[in-house]
């Protein structure tokens, strides 16, 4: 498998995998399977396509980003509700400093025999500059009448009052937005990425 | 302990302290009370550092230093503690990790050696302990989740930890019920020592049940109208603050 940019397949049963170029994943869930892979890009281009092919397949899709510099990112992770009874979660979260840029397309699809599906996807990015820039595009191919569905996007700088409640306790601002920007990160990731997350903020905060 | 002389201060164009004194001195637990909008809550801000309030007007000494010259970190490791009204969620934020953060960078303001994890872990179950704080509690992110009177339960735990000289309760008593109001009681009384102080915030005299104030202050109207002994909560609770 080859990917650049750090990725792990954190657990999987029943899953058929497929990388065939850099950035590039397909995922074949069959039935009664399930899939958690956690992907942390930094300057790749990211591309997954999870197809839950079988009844009762789940899948979880964690994705972080750390864009800062002038590098430019596109960011698609498409879920597809092939059958009935499957479940999936992306969760998407991202820092980027400098002039970065980053554009992600979420999708949902799921068609309209696959009945009483769930299928839920969260974004969340802070802005480390005025000139960063994040563009987040929700897609939910919804053709099936009995599922659940959410989604959620949000893109701002870090909570002031957060920061002050912090450098209330006596915190410098630069400690305070390196808590907070690792922990947005923390959070969502397996702590085997904990150091690269920890580096970059150091760097960037 | 806390001197403030004739303090102005405004949030955006409105003008809220309107030349306010107050004397704290070093072992006292002074009482501010007063009707809802008189400027309380922005005291005690004003006092922290919160960057939406600006002074126009006056000073503020703490120990003798000049406060207003401090960022909210430099006052904070300096010894002022404020227990908000309103705790701010931090998701991802282990209590234990920002407790440690906090008392590690205080150490070092103080030029003492950090404590290292196994000494930390004592000093944290110790005072969490005593204050009826479960390990789960400390488990979880900063105040996510928790009911009302658990943040603050768990402000008043973070008070005991980094050991502040001057605390300060704003509206520690706004919802709390019978039991978390003896809570932060008890740790009040537990911390009442010769060197440190307390300035409790409040509009009513439910926490003062539990903690007897050596002096109390009236305010009204962006001043201290007067300032006196225990007895004017019970003149307060029985003719109102229009008296003033």
């Amino acid at each position: 498998m080859t990917n650049s940019n750090p990725f792990l397949i954190h657990e999987q049963k029943g899953t058929d995998i497929q990388n065939p170029m850099d950035g590039q994943w397909v995922f074949n869930v069959q039935k009664d399977g399930f899939l958690r892979a956690d992907f942390l890009q930094m300057d790749q281009n990211l591309n997954v396509l999870v197809v839950l092919a079988g009844e009762g397949a789940k899948c979880q899709i964690n994705c972080g980003y750390l864009i800062n510099k002038c590098n430019k990112i596109n960011i698609n992770i498409k879920v597809l509700h092939k059958v009935k009874n499957t479940t999936s979660i992306q969760q998407i979260k991202g820092l980027v400093a400098d002039s970065g840029c980053v554009d992600f397309v979420g999708t949902i699809e799921i068609p309209k025999d696959s009945q009483k599906c769930d299928g839920r996807q969260n974004h969340r990015a802070v802005l480390l500059s005025p000139k960063a820039i994040v563009s987040a595009t929700p897609q939910l191919e919804i053709w099936a009448d009995d599922v659940q569905c959410a989604h959620g996007s949000a893109v701002g700088p870090l909570d002031k009052n957060q920061l002050f409640y912090l450098q209330a306790r006596g915190l410098t601002q630069k400690e305070a937005r390196r808590l907070l920007l690792q922990s947005f990160l923390g959070d969502l990731m397996s702590t085997e990425f904990d150091a690269i997350i920890s580096k970059w903020v150091d760097e960037n905060v | 302990m806390l001197e403030i002389k004739n303090l102005h201060a405004k949030v955006g164009d409105k003008e809220i302290l309107k030349g306010l004194n107050l004397t704290i001195q070093t072992g006292e637990v002074h009482a501010i009370m007063g009707p809802n909008g008189c400027g309380k809550s922005t005291l005690s801000s004003v006092i922290v550092g919160h960057p939406s309030y600006t002074v126009t007007e006056g000073e503020i000494l703490f120990k003798g230093k000049n406060l207003l010259k401090m960022a909210p970190d430099e006052r904070a490791n300096s010894g002022i503690f404020l227990a908000f009204q309103y705790p701010i969620e931090l998701p991802g934020v282990g209590m234990a990790q920002f407790l440690k953060t906090a008392l590690n960078t205080k150490r070092k303001f103080l030029g003492q050696d950090p404590m290292d994890a196994v000494q930390f872990m004592k000093y944290m179950n110790l005072r969490a302990k005593a204050l009826d704080i479960s390990p789960e509690m400390l488990k979880r992110s900063v105040n996510v989740g928790f009911s009302g009177g658990e943040k603050k339960r768990l402000e008043t735990f973070q008070m005991a930890m980094l050991e502040p000289d001057l605390c300060i309760l704003d509206e520690m008593d706004s919802g709390l019920d019978v039991d978390a109001l003896k809570v932060v009681g008890q740790a009040v009384s537990v911390m009442r020592e010769k060197h440190r102080s307390f300035m409790i915030i409040t509009h009513h005299d439910d926490l003062l049940q539990y903690v007897k104030p050596d002096k109390v202050s009236v305010m009204r109207d962006g001043q201290v109208l007067t300032t006196g002994s225990a007895d004017l909560v019970k003149e307060i609770e029985a003719k109102g603050y229009d008296k003033f």
